[in-house]
């Protein structure tokens, strides 16, 4: 645990419409699960952290799972400080969805340095034989126009699902300055065994 | 050692330019303050780190979750999260389970649990070391007493 601490930690949100998958695919990405039974909003945030290794160097993934709802976005500025990367996520199933990406694009960029990484996805790539309401090349073009990476995935089928988080993590440690120029501050834990230790010291040299 | 889920609202605290502004839009609001500013604020005070601003937070969750029963999912994770905050864990568990009654598969709620069942334990051992330092402490001191006492006969 302490060699992870030191590992350079780089910061990751995911955002975009309530419902477009960003829990599943963060979970089956971190914990190889899957449960398509359990879809409970996301209350304010959940954070997830992940090692994993790009080019033969490791690093300490910190992903900021974001609310979708609308009730949770004037809180969306300040899980922004500090952030590296922007994984923008939508459903391949859900036109809505994906109409209302541009405007996550909007707050991504407002909220965050000049040259952060931003990667659009597709989720519920395992709906798109039956219910596909945007095409590969719709979710291509606007990941273009915003200079954006791009790709489709699905939680349910494991299909590409650790492609955006490797591929975010590598646009973020080629982009120079990128990783020095945001401080995405520290953790800490471990406080009550802190204290607790020295009167289990105490205790154990008394009998 | 397995490692403990993460509650990164209770372990990142706004600055405190961040949370003036959810203050200040509170105070403008005055006796017509929204719910949407209400709540803002109060998940602002209980991601403090400060006691005081726990404690308020607590309060104006309690408000909310009386008078808007559609915001009663997220006060209740945040009444469990305040309350896990300042040490109340037997609160924090009434709000996390009640949480959990309503979405068993909520997997904030579930790390929430496994925090304060944590945080108990951790302090339940504490309170034993407390309590033995203390009995032994006692049993030397008295030991002592006694045998000044045994001499002085």
């Amino acid at each position: 645990m302490a060699s992870d601490d030191s590992l350079p930690t780089l910061k990751v949100l995911l955002i975009g419409p309530s419902g477009a998958g960003k829990s599943a695919l963060l979970t089956r990405y971190c914990d190889d699960e899957f449960d398509p039974e359990s879809s409970t909003a996301t209350i304010g945030i959940d954070f997830k952290i992940k090692k994993l290794s790009v080019r033969g160097k490791a690093y300490r993934l910190t992903l900021f799972d974001t609310a979708g709802q609308e009730r949770f976005r004037t809180l969306s500025t300040s899980f922004y400080r500090g952030a590296h990367g922007v994984l923008l996520v939508y459903d391949v199933s859900s036109r809505a969805s994906f109409l209302t990406i541009d405007r996550w694009f909007d707050e991504a960029e407002a909220n965050t340095v000049q040259g952060v990484a931003l990667h659009l996805v597709g989720a519920k790539l395992d709906k798109a034989e039956t219910g596909r309401e945007v095409s590969y090349e719709e979710g291509q073009a606007l990941a273009d126009a915003h200079g954006a990476l791009f790709c489709e995935a699905s939680a349910k089928t494991r299909e590409n699902v650790r492609k955006p988080f490797c591929d975010i993590v590598n646009q973020i440690v080629s982009t120079p300055g990128l990783l020095s120029g945001v401080n995405a501050g520290g953790r800490t834990s471990g406080t009550v065994a802190v204290v607790a230790f020295p009167f289990f010291c105490f205790v154990f040299l008394s009998l | 050692m397995t490692q403990l889920p993460y509650a990164i609202d209770a372990e990142t605290p706004l600055s405190q330019a961040e949370l003036d502004v959810l203050r200040a839009q509170y105070e403008k609001e005055d006796v017509m303050v929204g719910v949407q500013t209400k709540f803002n604020y109060a998940w602002g005070l209980v991601k403090s780190n400060v006691r005081a601003d726990q404690h308020l937070g607590v309060m104006l969750l309690s408000e909310i979750f009386r008078t808007s029963p559609e915001r009663r999912r997220e006060c209740l994770y945040y009444l469990a999260l305040g309350n896990y905050k300042l040490g109340n864990y037997a609160q924090a568990r009434k709000y996390n389970d009640l949480l959990l009654e309503n979405e068993p598969g909520n997997l904030q709620a579930t790390n929430l649990q496994t925090l304060i069942d944590d945080k108990v334990a951790k302090e339940g051992l504490m309170g034993v070391a407390i309590v033995s330092g203390v009995a032994v402490a006692a049993g030397v001191i008295g030991g002592i007493l006694l045998r000044n006492l045994g001499r002085k006969r």
